[in-house]
């Protein structure tokens, strides 16, 4: 500005207002960033157009429903095979529909609707629990099948709802019952093996848990057995009219429990069954007297002490006498017996004065050494302990010989038999395979005690006088003795409620498997003229098992056997096996 | 010089948003079928567990049994076994042994 001038030229200020002067390029970076901004939103529209144009292209995915709780609530638990693979027990996935209260609309309605889909229902009961309106998760039924739920769930109604539970199921129904045990609404093992797999852990929350990795838990069972001989006595509880029957295949060598029935069974698809004490599981649940079947521990205990051998003579004509009670045979023969004749006859007496020259003390400590005192444990849980007597004087020395006054289990009578015959070997039944070769096991009695047994039994099945002579199966060599024992009732034991038993082994020269059948209270019948004794029902019974359960279990009739053994190629190494150790 | 790498910046961070926008949805859509095809998964080893407890429950002893005994069949006979080689009355008794058990 020029200071001559005075008057500053407002004109030009006004025409010119002070402005920065514009950068060169200016102009152009205006117009990159309106073209930049149009550009972004552009793609911006684009996008969501191209995304409009594909979904309208493609239409909208399929609309899945999912459930809130997709995956199975409860417990899983692993699958129960036979030793041959064969399944027993699984896991089934099944709907169960509950409630809630809260948001139920028409109770009235709602009652009515699902009442007419499932008839089990209570609509009282349900009345009672809906109108609760506090609650919130109330179940109404469990366990469906699909096809009801499918129906449920057409009805519409609100508040209703399923959930996927696992429940166990039994293909086989009531076939090895009392060993699977049962399980609880809730899939927890309530008995048997299902109890087993609890206490093991098992048996997982359902959630997370991989149902199909999981390895199954393989028994020593097999089914194909257990069939045969739970058929077999089914025959024979109608043949002899009994009302209850136990049948035991026992591996002789390894103490695995290849069959286990006991009649009426349960079906472990129902677990009330458990509760009812007429399908007790008398194999392990129970202790009887198992009468003249204990003759072979009162001989063994003699042998093992060297007391006797089976040709010692032993006077058995005088009944023994136990302060009132007076001890008599039931097959008297009026003349000196030697020991092996008082196998054979299955004399008391004789039995008695064994027991009696061997003394209270011995005796003990042999059944103690046998394990036949203490209480025994099987997979499935304990077996119910032995009933000892109060005192063990003479009176019981005499008695215990001929299996009265020492009340067992079955199972642990059979497994301390085995022991007798196997070779003086201790057994440890066992539910489950045994992966590996047995351990070595104590030694119970000699092995010549063992190999005389051996031969006492076998003649209890092929002599002429022999109680046991209707148990023979031809071609497998079966030995054993019966025993009749009466049953305690009021007042003491009663004469016509017998429990008879076989107590077999086969092949009796080298036995692989050792067999016990029992029928309770056998009735008469014309075929037996009227007896009730063991050898005319369990001893015919236990020749059609072993009949038919030799040849599942691989055992070769023995004309076959002493062939395969002269070509086989080392002593003891099986030319051929069994279908079941070819696994 | 500085501008034009902004630009190229700015279009390559635009370019990322988006290819990240595309990798989200996509992975979106694959958790979809993962949970689609678990479910599948889910239902076909359900669906093998009942087939399994169905055949076990057909093929229980129980059922077999009388089956097999309607087609004349039979537990094997102590007689029935033969030794390779054996003598032909011997294969003809064992053969009418099993003639019997019918």
């Amino acid at each position: 500005m020029d200071p001559a001038d005075g008057i500053a030229p407002i004109s030009k200020a006004i025409v010119r207002p002070a402005r920065r002067p514009v950068r060169p390029g200016l102009a152009l970076d205006l117009r990159v960033r309106a073209l930049l901004a149009l550009t972004v939103l552009l793609l911006a529209f684009g996008a969501v157009a191209a995304q409009l144009v594909r979904l309208a292209l493609q239409g909208t995915p399929r609309l899945r429903v999912t459930m809130a709780d997709a995956s199975p609530t409860a417990w899983a638990r692993p699958d129960i095979v036979d030793r041959n693979g064969r399944l027993m027990a699984t896991d089934r996935a099944v709907n169960s529909l509950f409630a809630d209260p809260q948001i139920l609309l028409d109770l009235d309605e709602a009652i009515e609707k699902v009442t007419a889909v499932l008839p089990g229902l209570n609509a009282q009961e349900l009345r009672k629990t809906l109108a609760d309106r506090s609650r919130r998760f109330v179940w109404l039924a469990r366990g469906l099948g699909p096809k009801e739920a499918q129906t449920v769930h057409e009805l519409g109604l609100p508040g209703l709802g399923f959930r996927t539970e696992l429940r166990r199921f039994y293909p086989l129904g009531p076939l090895a019952g009392h060993v699977l045990g049962a399980v609880s609404v809730d899939n927890r093992g309530l008995a048997g093996i299902e109890r087993m797999l609890d206490e093991e852990g098992l048996a997982e929350p359902a959630r997370g848990a991989d149902r199909n990795t999981r390895p199954a838990v393989r028994l020593a069972l097999d089914i194909g057995v257990q069939h045969a001989v739970a058929e077999e006595l089914r025959r024979g509880l109608r043949q002899f009219g009994a009302v209850a029957a136990v049948g035991l295949v026992l591996d002789a060598r390894t103490g695995e429990i290849v069959a286990a029935v006991s009649l009426p069974e349960i079906d472990p698809n129902r677990a009330a069954d458990l509760l009812d004490p007429e399908l007790l599981d008398r194999l392990t649940a129970g202790t009887f007297e198992l009468g003249s079947v204990y003759k072979i521990l009162a001989i063994a205990l003699a042998l093992e002490h060297g007391l006797v051998d089976l040709d010692t003579v032993l006077d058995v004509r005088q009944p023994l006498r136990v302060g009132s009670h007076v001890i008599k045979d039931h097959y008297p023969q009026r003349r000196p017996l030697t020991v092996r004749e008082v196998f054979l006859y299955s004399s008391n007496v004789g039995a008695g004065m064994l027991a009696l020259q061997a003394g209270s003390e011995r005796q003990r400590a042999f059944l103690d050494k046998l394990g036949l005192l203490e209480p025994m444990r099987t997979e499935a849980g304990a077996v119910a302990p032995p009933q000892l007597p109060q005192q063990w004087g003479r009176a019981e020395t005499i008695t215990i010989a001929y299996g009265h006054g020492l009340a067992v289990a079955p199972l642990q009578f059979a497994a301390v038999a085995a022991a007798v015959v196997n070779g003086g070997e201790k057994l440890t039944p066992t539910l489950l395979l045994r992966a590996d070769a047995p351990a070595k096991h104590d030694r119970v009695v000699t092995e010549a005690t063992s190999a005389s047994l051996r031969e006492l039994m076998r003649l209890g099945v092929t002599h002429k006088a022999g109680t046991g002579r209707r148990a023979e199966a031809e071609g497998y060599g079966v030995g054993g003795k019966t025993g009749t024992a009466e049953m305690p009732g009021r007042g003491g034991y009663r004469e016509k409620s017998v429990i008879s038993s076989f107590l077999g082994a086969f092949p009796m020269e080298a036995p692989r498997y050792v067999t016990l059948v029992m029928l309770f209270e056998p009735q008469g019948t014309g075929e037996t003229q009227g007896r009730i004794t063991a050898g005319v029902n369990a001893a015919p019974v236990t020749a059609r098992i072993v009949e038919r359960v030799a040849p599942l279990l691989g055992v070769l009739p023995r004309s076959i056997e002493a062939h395969v053994q002269a070509q086989a190629p080392a002593p003891g190494a099986p030319a051929f096996d069994a279908p079941q150790q070819a696994q | 010089m500085h501008r034009t790498l902004n630009v190229i910046l700015l279009l390559l961070a635009l370019a990322s948003a988006f290819a990240v926008y595309v990798l989200k949805y996509d992975t979106r859509r694959m958790e979809a079928r993962v949970q689609g095809l678990e479910r599948t998964v889910d239902k076909l080893e359900g669906e093998i567990a009942r087939l399994k407890g169905e055949h076990a429950h057909l093929a229980r002893p129980e059922r077999i049994e009388p089956m097999a005994r309607a087609l004349g069949l039979a537990s094997i006979g102590p007689r029935q076994y033969l030794r390779v080689g054996a003598s032909p009355p011997a294969v003809a008794e064992a053969s009418a042994q099993a003639a019997t058990q019918r």
